[in-house]
């Protein structure tokens, strides 16, 4: 009898939510974080600690830059609601 | 009632024969619907998945809230590849916004074949926005965490 072995698997996904609107750049930065680097609890100390370190200077790039690109992102629209007419708006979101 | 990660029984049935198409763009819509437990569901009814589950069905799924709309979010494919002598397949990251919504697991259903079940996810406790964000993140798509692997 010839058999061939297999598995499949389902693994499990990560759930962010937030109240009272989006997600922080904290959340989104640890969602991106999740993505790009993965330090195994199994990796020999001198690496792991490595890798922990640089992780952690990615980490506060990371989060500068989504940051930044949040002020960006308002200060357009700030301006095309200006633009539109809508001063008391654009300075509400500003002020955000 | 309760909802258990499982790879459904059905799913695994029907890769052999062909029923459902993983690739971007030309594959199948699968779409990914959040369940509630407790009677925390719509009409107050409560969530049963696992791997006995065979196909999407509206008991125990939230209410519509913001951009969540019974039914669920459709999923967007990523390729199936491989690496060593493992096959798997990823979707992208879905988000719901400013959405009221308490979950405790998730169905993947393949919507363009008769909402077969793929598999049943368990958060492992319930997840809650309120008027805000709901993001399902999968795993890096890698041979050792993609959501569906095949060994």
């Amino acid at each position: 009898m010839v058999s061939v072995g297999a598995g499949i698997t389902v693994m499990s996904v990560n759930v962010s939510t937030s109240d009272g609107g989006g997600l922080s750049a904290d959340q989104i930065t640890d969602l991106a974080m999740d993505k790009i680097l993965n330090v195994a609890s199994t990796a020999p100390e001198p690496i792991r600690d490595q890798a922990i370190a640089f992780q952690e200077n990615i980490r506060v790039v990371l989060k500068e830059y989504i940051d930044l690109a949040g002020r960006e992102e308002r200060a357009t629209i700030v301006q095309k609601i200006r633009e539109a007419g809508q001063q008391d708006l654009a300075d509400f979101i500003r002020r955000i | 009632m309760a909802i258990t990660q499982a790879m459904c029984t059905s799913f695994k049935t029907e890769l052999l024969t062909g029923t459902h198409n993983f690739t971007n763009s030309s594959g199948n819509t699968f779409k990914l619907a959040l369940f509630a437990i407790g009677g925390g569901g719509k009409s107050s009814t409560t969530a049963t998945l696992g791997a006995s589950t065979t196909a999407f069905t509206t008991t125990g799924e939230v209410a519509s809230s913001g951009s969540y709309t019974t039914g669920g979010g459709a999923l967007t494919n990523v390729t199936p590849t491989s690496s060593g002598t493992t096959a798997f397949t990823d979707f992208t990251d879905l988000s719901f916004t400013t959405a009221t919504i308490t979950a405790r697991g998730a169905l993947i259903y393949n919507s363009s074949a008769s909402n077969k079940a793929v598999a049943a996810l368990d958060f492992g406790g319930d997840k809650a926005s309120t008027s805000g964000t709901f993001t399902i993140q999968f795993p890096t798509a890698n041979a050792s965490s993609a959501i569906i692997r095949i060994a």
